[in-house]
């Protein structure tokens, strides 16, 4: 065979491959689009569930996710950056590091439905939190931690090692270089890496399932300590445990996961733009 | 003739690979002592060493003493040396941030406060390094925004506004056009009379133009150190000879 005809079919191959990759996704969209597009009505968003969740809306269980990534997140950013600037700014490689290295990447692969046990026994129980959107921010928190620090040390290592020489060489300390030069020019790959973290979490289960969901709730939370109805356990329960439920409000559910998702990456993408174009080395 | 700096056998290694070798020179007080060399003669890893910027590099090891105003300065804390012994980079390495900012980081991070202290601190070193009159109207732009020459005479600004003792320049010129290197060298002889400066450069030209002793490096061992007009004239050692009259390097 010519060599170009066998590039020709090597390229072949390799495109038909690439397009395998992005045909699930297009399929997931327009499946969900038609058989749940119709249910995305203001009226679905925003009210609550009624008769045994077989009509009304899901707004306790979007509301229940939000107020879950948006505190874990909050819990997990601050320890994962310090940590990173730790491991990135001062670290020597010496034992210490290599089994904190260790951890983290351990950490990543541990399955999620480990850390929502995890977090049952140590929260819920061991710390009394009961099943509540703390527990269950928590528990995230912790299985998000790994991708966290390595985004953002990923950020930190990025900023270019002369910007601390500079700084360095003016007699200015270790931490007010890295708090006056470093910190400010990887603040937008800490939050890009953030934002993605709040998307991929949204649509964890299992972590929740034991820490933070309820099957139904009545009424939207009124603190941190209240059991939440959530997305993905609430798409579940209708999907597996509601006879005679209404399939276009299944799949109305499994699209507003998917937006929500999808509208956090979203943002994250924005925000890398708009830094980018600012960026000024 | 006051001795600002001692340097005394001091040999330096980065793993365990040679870069100086048991150098002994003095830098005098208000001068500038030039030091020429090829490259990987060490002269970058000897100016590193008078600010101790060589110990970010954790496979640096040395042997020797440097002597600030006969004080050992690695018994110092590198910090307080390096407010006294201020560095411009090779790159002009603007810091991304207004032209006043860049001038104004070393103040601020070392506690100065109150907009009228910073600006006339900012004022003075613009002056000093015959910047002022280019930018008074530019404080606020970007400093990524001016040229390279700018930008050089601007990390030199920074540099003074910190208020040092001595000043370092690592090949300060290497990216600069004819005329703005002029203006560099300039401002460094007009900085003579309150500083002690130590210029690394490439530029054998450079050197004899404006130092006032010159010093030859070669393979991490100083080979003659004099002045410009025995240096380059009459060496004394005939690897000097070969590299000044570019028989190679």
């Amino acid at each position: 065979m010519k060599s170009r005809t066998a590039q020709r079919i090597a390229f072949a191959v390799l495109l038909a491959v690439s397009c395998v990759v992005f045909l699930p996704v297009v399929s997931i969209f327009v499946i969900l689009v038609k058989e749940g597009g119709g249910a995305l009505t203001p009226e679905f968003l925003f009210t609550m569930p009624s008769e045994g969740m077989r009509s009304g809306g899901i707004l306790p269980a979007i509301i229940g996710t939000l107020l879950i990534v948006v505190c874990a997140i909050a819990v997990t950013l601050p320890v994962g950056v310090l940590a990173a600037i730790y491991l990135n700014e001062y670290a020597k490689d010496n034992l210490l590091t290599r089994v904190i290295r260790l951890a983290i990447v351990n950490l990543a692969g541990v399955p999620s439905v480990v850390f929502g046990l995890f977090g049952l026994a140590l929260f819920v129980m061991m710390l009394n939190l009961g099943v509540s959107v703390i527990a269950g921010a928590l528990t995230l928190s912790i299985m998000e931690l790994p991708s966290i620090i390595t985004t953002s040390r990923n950020a930190l290592s990025s900023v270019p090692a002369s910007f601390r020489e500079v700084s360095l060489s003016l007699g200015v300390s270790r931490w007010r270089t890295i708090r006056h030069v470093v910190l400010p020019n990887a603040v937008p790959g800490i939050l890009t890496g953030a934002i993605l973290s709040l998307a991929r979490i949204a649509g964890e289960t299992a972590p929740i399932l034991f820490t933070a969901a309820a099957f139904y709730v009545t009424r939207l939370p009124h603190s941190l300590s209240d059991q939440v109805m959530a997305l993905p356990y609430h798409l579940y329960i209708i999907s597996t445990q509601i006879p005679n439920m209404p399939s276009k409000l299944t799949y109305g559910t499994a699209l507003t996961l998917v937006l929500l998702v999808f509208l956090m990456s979203l943002a994250a993408i924005i925000l890398r733009i708009i830094f980018r174009r600012r960026k000024k080395w | 003739m006051v001795e600002k700096i001692k340097v005394e056998r001091f040999t330096c290694w980065y793993y365990d690979v040679l870069a100086l070798q048991a150098i002994t020179l003095a830098v005098h007080e208000h001068e500038i002592l030039g030091i020429i060399g090829p490259a990987n003669s060490g002269k970058t890893s000897f100016i590193r060493s008078l600010n101790r910027l060589n110990d970010l590099n954790l496979t640096f090891r040395k042997q020797g003493t440097v002597l600030l105003d006969g004080k050992d300065i690695y018994a110092m804390n590198p910090e307080a040396l390096r407010r006294r012994v201020g560095m411009v980079f090779a790159m002009p390495l603007s810091l991304p941030m207004s032209v006043y900012d860049n001038v104004a980081y070393g103040p601020r991070r070392h506690g100065r406060r109150g907009k009228k202290r910073l600006d006339e601190t900012v004022e003075k070193a613009l002056v000093a390094a015959s910047l002022w009159d280019e930018m008074k109207d530019r404080l606020s732009d970007s400093a990524l925004k001016l040229s390279g020459g700018q930008q050089q005479r601007l990390c030199l600004a920074r540099t003074l506004a910190v208020e040092p003792e001595v000043i370092l320049f690592d090949e300060p010129c290497s990216g600069l056009d004819p005329i703005s290197t002029a203006k560099v060298e300039e401002t460094m002889l007009e900085l003579k009379q309150k500083y002690t400066m130590v210029l690394v450069t490439n530029n054998i030209k450079q050197a004899s133009r404006v130092s006032d002793r010159t010093a030859f490096f070669l393979s991490g061992e100083l080979v003659e150190i004099d002045v410009p007009s025995r240096l380059f004239v009459t060496p004394r050692d005939k690897r000097t000879e070969d590299y000044v009259t570019g028989r190679f390097g």
